[in-house]
This record gives C-alpha cells, structure tokens and sequence, in this order.
C-alpha cells in the first residue's frame, strides 16, 4: 500500500507536474514567477489549500451531490484560500502585498479545481492528501525554477540574495510579463524534447 | 496590335533552336509498336492476330464506345507479337509489334474523299473518327467526339491552338511553314462539321517564321483571323488561351463546349487536312527531337516508332543522357528506359544532359508565393502542397485542388525546389478518390 | 544503347535556377550599400556590431540544428541574414555583446524552436530587436552623431519631443544621405533604396509591400503632420521605415503569399506605425508595426484567398 502512496507523491511532483506536465495553473506562475521568494511562498499556500480542500472533498465525496458539486468544491476551496490569506495579511504582510490578488485567486486555480474534480472525489482521504502534497510540491517546484530564471536574468539575484555583479547589465524583460512568456515556453520545450529524446532513446 | 496573355505564367527559356528546321521524312524502322490506346477513353481491342500481314492504313484497332478512337497500322509487314509494352506515361498498355516487309503496300481502298464541299457535317465527323485522328497537342482527346458536340451545345467559336508554349517543341511551328495549307484545309473541315464560318488561330507572337507564313494565307482566307499571343508559358494550356483570345473564363468544372467554344491543335487540324487530300489514316506525325542528340529537328515519325529508333536515326547522343523526356520539358514523362513507343499523342522527344538535370536540394517552403503568382489556375500550390502532407482532403477541397492544370509553373519557378506539380497530383487523386467513395 | 540510369523525376523537367540560397544571398548583396553606409558614418564599432551579429547568428544556427540533430543548413545564408538585419537594428553606442545576444535569441528562439527555415511566426531578426529594446532599454537607445560619435537624439525623438524648432531638426537631404543620429542600417535612406530596387528588379521582392508601406506612412504623415517637422518626407527618411518596409517587412515567412494580401499587409505595417509614432509611446514604431502585422500574416493570407479561375455561375 505504501507504494500507492509514493508514486501518487513522485506523480505529482515529476511525471504529472501540475505546470510543466499539465500546464494547469499557468495564470498564476506567469504572474508570480517573477522572483524565486514568491514562487517559494506561492507553492506553499498551494500546498496548504490543496492539501486540505482535497481532504475534505474527499471526506465528504459521498455527501455531495453530483448535480452542483463545482459551487461545493468552490465553498471549500475558497474556505482555505480566505484561511491563508488572512494569515499571509496577518504575519508576511510584505509577501501579502507583492502577491495581491493572485492569493485569493488560488481559488479559481485550475490544479486545485482539476485535483479536488479528478482525484479527491475519487479517492480516500490519505490518498487525496498525499496527492495534494505531491501536486502542491510539484507547482511550487516548478514556480521556484521558472522564477530562477527570471530573477537571475532580470534581477540578478536569487532568493534577493546578489548572485550576479552588481554593474552587469540585466535584462530587464525577464520579470516583466513577456519574460514571464518566454521563459515558460522555453522551460515547456525543453521538457518536451527531453521526455521526447528519452522515450526514443 | 495588343497582345492578349492571361494573368500568371512563367517565361522558361525557350531552348527552340529547332525553330527553323525543316520536316524531314525518318525512314520505317524494322518494326513498329502500336499500343491500343493511344487517346483519352477506352482502350481498344486488337483486330489482327500474331503472324497476320497488314498493310498501311489497315485498321488494327477499334473500340465501339463513344470515346475513342480506330487504331491503324503505319507499316506494312507482319504482327510479331501481341502483349503489353510500357508507354511513356509509365503504364502498361496492350500494343501490337508489326515486323516491316519494306513493301509500302497500302491497304485497299485508300482514296482521296470527296471534296469538302460535297460532304455534310456528319460525314466530316464519321471521316475523322475512322482515320483516328486525336488531339494532336499531348491529350489525345478523340477529335470525332469534339465535331459531334451533344444536341444541347452550341458551339459558336472554334479556336486552333499553335500556341506551342513548351519549350524544345518547334514541330507545329515548322507545320505552319511548310504545310500551312494542309491546316488550313483542316481548319475548313473543322468549321463546316460544326456550321461555322469563322475561326480565330492562337499564335505566340515570337513564332519566327510562322506567324508571317500565316499572314500571306490569312490574305486569301476568309473567316480565318489570327491572335497574336504573349510568349509565356502555358499560353497553350486550353482554358488560358481561351481567355486570352474570348476574355472568357471557362468554369470551374466546366468544358470549353459549355461556353460554347470549342479548341483544336494546330497538329490535329493539319492531320485532318492530310485526311482529306489522301484518305489516308493517321498513321504519321511531326515530332521535334531535341537536346543532346547529333541532330536536332523536326521529323515525320510512323506512329510506333519507339524512341530508342528515333535516336538512333537521328545520330545518337551527343552527350551522356540523363533524363529523356516524352513532350515538353515542363508536363512530359521521363522515361525509365528507351524502348517506349511513340503514339499520336506525343509531340517530342528531349534528351537533357547534366546541365538541365540537377538533383537539387530540397529546402523547406520559404513562402515566398511565386507559385501563388504564376499559377494560371489562381490556386495556392504552396498551400495545398502543405495539406498533401497532411492529407487534409476537406482542406484540399477548399483550396480548390481539382482546378489545377498540371502545368507546372509552380514547380518551375519555386526557390526551394519543392516538387510542387507532384503535390498537386497526389491532392488530385486523395480528392479524387474521396469522392469516389462518397458515390460508392 | 548505352548503360546508363536515366534519371526519372515528376514533371517539369526545366526549373528556375532561383534558389533559397541565391535569394538569401541576393538579399544579403543588397544590404551591402546601407551596411556600408553605416560603417562610413559609424566607423569601425559598426563594422564591429555587424560581424559580431552574424558570426553569433551563424554559430547559433550550427549549434541549435547540432544538438537537435537536424541537418546543418547554415551554408543557405538565412543565419547570415538575420545576423545581419540584427547588427544594423543596433543603435551605434550600444555595447557590442548585446548584438550577440540578440542574433542567439533570434535563432535559437524565435527561429530554431518553431522549427527552422520557413516555420517562424516573426521576423527574428526584429523580433529579437524587440526583446532587446524590452531588455535593455537603455543601452538599446545609446544613439551617436555619426563621424564624431557624440550621443544624440534621433530625429524622430526630437519630433516626438514636440519642439516645434526647425533648427533642431535635422534637414531632411542629411537624413536623405544619412547623417543623422538612428540604428546602424537605417540612417542612409539613400543606400537603403539602392538595395531596395536592386531587389525589385531582381524580382526577389514584392514591389506591393515596399510601395503600400512607404506609401501609407506618407500620405498619413501628410495629413497629420504639424507643418514644418512631422511632414510626410520627414516620416519616410527617418527611423527604419525604409530598413523596414525593403527588407524586413519583405519577409517571405512572415508576409502573406497573395498579391492582394500583401497591400493589406503594407498597408497594415504603415498604418500601426504612424499610430505608434503619433500617438504611442515610443519615438519609432515600425519593429512592433511590422511583428504586429507578422501575426495577422496568416490570417491575411486567408482572407485573400486569389479567386479560382473560372469562379463564375455555371452556365447552362
């Protein structure tokens, strides 16, 4: 059994990754990729509100009826996501601010939406947890590399911590939208073609 | 004098150093192979059998449907043998090999017909059906067919192609200047089988020679204009040069009769003049044979003739042959060997030597639209080149695959060298075939 | 007869000896004068500029088709030629990496990853231009005088400034010839031209893109310039509308393939950039003017489908 647990982990995680696998949630890591401290913390609340909507989705799986089971996930999801963001308000108030909008709309994400739909209603409370985990680590491993590129290039420094000489000229597209643009893209590609090269090989 | 063209078109070197040679007569070969189709429509059935005598002008082949056309012999001698031969189209077609007696015997009955005056529509027809006599151009649609125009067409206009936009081919120019009174018989002929008094002659304005020959016998021809045409290629093509003489575009899926126009070869209606001086079957046409070969020309061949006699007689190569091509370098066949016989329809033979046959690297499509610019038929190749790939027959459909009239042009001017023409064909049949299983 | 194989291919048997590769290097002739012409008034650092753009465009290319294991095809003269339009989209002032950067990004990316020759959806070269003006703001704007290489304006800054003060505007027989302050390649009107009937002779370009675009942004500039700066002329010879609508607008990829598509086209191109240069933010537009009309190439194309011939009602 601890198997099933495992791979639904490393699933979420490697070979389903929520944004690279996919693509869900794409609005959200364009927009708050542009610094690795924000994906860093963006993943996190990701994790929490997943984790916990999935659980109680599937907790109450049986109870909910089929006909309006979208505004029920909904309530619930939003329920987290008003959690997190008051205590995100509360103790980072400075992350609360460079983040804005995009913590309430985790509830429109479409990870959680598409999880909370395809797994947790399918599947056991543990089950749809470590799912939760496995996809929430996955979004915010993927937010955190998207960002380093970003910041490193554009910002010239990881985790606002200076990695690049203070004089060297960086671009500065790279944490604006269309870098957020490109480098996904690219990111995308080169997956695609190692997954391809791979199945090939 | 305006010159009249049509929107499109490429101007290929034209490589006519054959312009001015005079039709000489080739001796009959050894033997002849005559396949039993050598015209648009059903395939007609042997008449003799192996070891029979012939004699010029016997009927060897013939066929009852509508659409086709009487085979004759060209030679006299014995049937060898009976069997399918490769033609120049890459097919396989039943053929009759006739060993030659060198007796020249003709076959009984040959006689001059009467003259034209005396003889009615339906006999100018039934004539010309029974000397086999096709478009002489490279369709080799039965000529008869179009002289007896279904009851619900009116035909008020004939046009007689001597176009001759391929490049290499000089044979229906040299026909005009020598034996421009043979066509002119024929063009006569054509007019009274279908009740007309007028005919207009579409030339290239380049044609050296021919054009002037036509202007002394238009003098003394009543009813017989000449149109002179832009030299580009493919002027000849039936629905351009209707534009160009009318200002009138055939439709879509229609037939020139449909407007009420009717085209003939330049060749087919000197064929029908021959008819009506000797009685003669078509058993003999020009050829132009050009490229590397010792000596260039325009040559009276017996239909049956193959092309490895043609060369031979001609002098040999000058040079190691790459592609020997049947018609025009721009919509004839090349040829996987040399024993191909010759048959009404085929109006040259060219041998290209490495200096026009480059294998040359293929590129992606650059999407440059030359091809969109020059296709006569206002169609996209690049486009549908693109849907060929992916078999998109709907996509096909809408870009309008069928219109094509495998001239070629784009395939001549594209950068990229992508074989364009052969793209349009294999569109053609994925549409062609879909329909087909649509009607079963 | 002989043993030897004939070769069978489909019909025509003749083809035009027009290839990729001869209009890449035809294209490439003709930028020769405007090239020059920059290196005259620019001196050595545009020299500089422009081989290092080619040199990084070329390498790229190889690189790129290497590690996808396609074939190397960088001896067509397409790599050279982004290279090329790149280093004469640079300003003269600008640091000589950035070039490199931008020939790397127009391949590997914006080429390269929408599958090669034939498949890019922008021009690269000015795509990258784009993402280096994004970029590097700055030192993408690092305008010279020629010959004395003083920073300076280019004149449609200035016009955008709104001094109505002729004497700060440069004359327009300066901007004719080219000595006035603006990326490498698109200061000399004049040598542009040159290279611009070169290839409409040659046929390698439309006539109708060059002439709807040039002809737009005049006669717009006409009728809504301020007399005296901002007229049509002043339009026409300043900024890159030349570079613009000769030789990049031109591009065979990116511009619709129907004849009447491509006066939508110009016409497109002339008319964003006179938006952009009135009323938009920045001095030039004719880069963003040109990817605008990039993306609706296709879209275009199917609007202008050519009509069949013989498209009328059947008669009978």
């Amino acid at each position: 059994m601890k198997n099933k647990y495992l791979k639904t982990l490393t699933d979420g995680v490697v070979t389903e990754n929520p944004l690279f696998r996919l693509v869900l949630g794409t609005c959200p890591a364009l927009a708050v990729s542009s610094a690795v401290a924000n994906g860093f913390w963006m993943g996190l609340m990701v994790i929490f509100v997943l984790t916990f909507s999935n659980m109680l989705i599937s907790a109450l799986r049986n109870f909910i009826p089929d006909k309006i089971r979208i505004p029920c996930y909904i309530v619930i999801i939003a329920t987290f996501v008003t959690i997190v963001d008051l205590l995100m308000a509360a103790y980072m108030h400075e992350m609360h601010k460079t983040l804005g909008i995009f913590i309430p709309l985790i509830v429109v994400n479409c990870i959680i939406l598409a999880r909370a739909e395809s797994f947790a209603s399918k599947n056991s409370i543990l089950h749809s947890a470590v799912d939760g985990i496995g996809m929430g680590l996955g979004f915010m491993a993927a937010l955190m590399i998207v960002a380093t590129f970003r910041e490193v290039l554009g910002n010239g420094t990881f985790f606002n911590i200076r990695v690049l000489p203070a004089g060297f000229p960086v671009a500065k597209v790279m944490v604006e939208a269309p870098g957020a643009f490109i480098t996904l893209g690219l990111v995308l590609g080169l997956i695609n073609l190692i997954t391809a090269r791979s199945k090939t090989a | 004098m305006r010159l009249r063209t049509f929107r499109g078109g490429i101007y290929p070197p034209a490589m006519k150093g054959t312009s001015q040679r005079p039709i000489v007569d080739l001796p009959a070969p050894a033997h002849v192979v005559i396949p039993m189709q050598q015209h648009v429509g059903t395939t007609c059935s042997p008449l003799v059998k192996v070891g029979d005598t012939v004699k010029i002008g016997q009927k060897i082949g013939q066929c009852t449907t509508f659409i086709s056309a009487p085979i004759h012999a060209s030679i006299s001698g014995k049937v060898k043998s009976i069997g399918a031969v490769d033609v120049a189209n890459g097919n396989k077609v039943l053929a009759i090999t006739i060993e030659n007696d060198f007796q020249n015997t003709l076959v009984e009955g040959i006689a001059p017909p009467p003259p034209l005056e005396e003889l009615s529509p339906a006999e100018i027809a039934e004539l010309v059906r029974e000397a086999g006599i096709v478009g002489m151009g490279g369709a080799g649609f039965p000529t008869s067919v179009k002289l007896t125009p279904p009851a619900d067409v009116k035909i008020d206009m004939i046009i007689i192609n001597a176009v001759e936009c391929e490049p290499y081919l000089t044979c229906d120019q040299m026909i005009i200047i020598e034996e421009v009174n043979y066509m002119i018989s024929g063009i006569r002929a054509i007019m009274k089988a279908l009740g007309l008094d007028h005919a207009c002659i579409g030339i290239k304005i380049n044609m050296e020679g021919a054009i002037d020959r036509l202007h002394e016998i238009i003098l003394e021809e009543k009813g017989i204009d000449i149109v002179p045409l832009v030299p580009k290629y493919p002027q000849g093509e039936e629905r351009q040069l209707i534009y160009a003489v009318t200002g009138k575009e055939v439709p879509s899926g229609a037939l020139p009769q449909d407007i009420g126009i009717a085209v003939f070869n330049a060749a087919t209606a000197w064929s029908i003049g021959h008819l009506l001086a000797d009685g003669l079957p078509l058993t003999e046409r020009v050829i132009t044979v050009g490229g590397a070969v010792k000596e260039e020309g325009n040559y009276r061949i017996k239909v049956g003739t193959t092309v490895d006699q043609v060369i031979e007689m001609v002098g040999g190569y000058t040079d190691t042959p790459k592609s020997i091509i049947v018609g025009g370098p721009m919509t004839g066949f090349g040829l996987y060997h040399t024993n191909i016989p010759l048959t009404k329809q085929n109006n040259g033979v060219i041998v290209l030597t490495e200096e026009h046959v480059k294998e040359e690297e293929m590129t992606e499509c650059i999407h440059c639209g030359q091809c969109v610019q020059v296709c006569p038929a206002r169609i996209m190749p690049n486009r549908i080149a693109k849907l060929v790939k992916k078999a998109d027959v709907d996509g096909l459909e809408k870009f309008n695959v069928l219109d094509c009239r495998d001239c070629a042009a784009c395939a001549y001017v594209c950068p990229a060298k992508i074989p364009l023409l052969h793209y349009m064909k294999i569109g053609k049949n994925y549409v062609n075939e879909e329909r087909a299983k649509n009607r079963a | 007869m002989e043993e030897n194989k004939l070769i069978v291919l489909s019909a025509p048997h003749f083809k035009s000896p027009l290839t990729t590769k001869k209009i890449m290097f035809t294209v490439i002739l003709a930028l020769i004068p405007a090239a020059a012409a920059s290196v005259v008034f620019f001196g050595i650092k545009a020299l500089l500029h422009i081989l290092i753009s080619v040199v990084a465009a070329v390498a790229t290319e190889f690189v790129v088709q290497k590690l996808l294991k396609k074939k190397i095809n960088i001896t067509d003269g397409s790599a050279i030629l982004t290279g090329l339009l790149m280093g004469m989209n640079l300003p003269a002032g600008a640091p000589l990496w950035i070039g490199a950067v931008g020939s790397i990004f127009a391949i590997a990316v914006v080429k390269e990853a929408f599958g090669g020759l034939g498949q890019n959806f922008m021009n690269p070269a000015l795509a990258a231009r784009a993402m280096l003006l994004a970029a590097w703001p700055s030192q993408m704007v690092s305008w010279v005088t020629p010959i004395d290489a003083i920073a300076t304006a280019t004149p449609l800054a200035i016009a955008k400034a709104g001094v109505p003060d002729t004497a700060t505007l440069p004359l327009l027989w300066d901007m004719f010839i080219g000595f006035v302050g603006g990326s490498l390649g698109e200061t000399s009107a004049l040598a542009l031209m040159i290279g611009g009937i070169y290839l409409i002779y040659k046929e390698i370009i439309d006539y109708r893109i060059p002439l709807s675009f040039l002809g737009t942004v005049f006669v717009l500039a006409t009728i809504f310039g301020v007399d005296g700066i901002n007229s049509g002329l002043f339009h026409l010879l300043g900024g890159g509308v030349m570079l613009g609508a000769i030789f990049m607008a031109t591009d065979y990829v990116t511009s619709p393939s129907t004849a009447k598509g491509r006066w939508i086209y110009g016409i497109g191109c002339g008319l964003i950039t006179i938006l952009i240069r009135f009323w938009g933010g920045y001095p030039e537009g004719v880069s963003f003017a040109i990817l605008l009309m990039n993306i609706c190439a296709p879209l275009i194309e199917n609007y202008t489908l050519p009509t069949k011939f013989g498209k009328v009602a059947k008669v009978k």
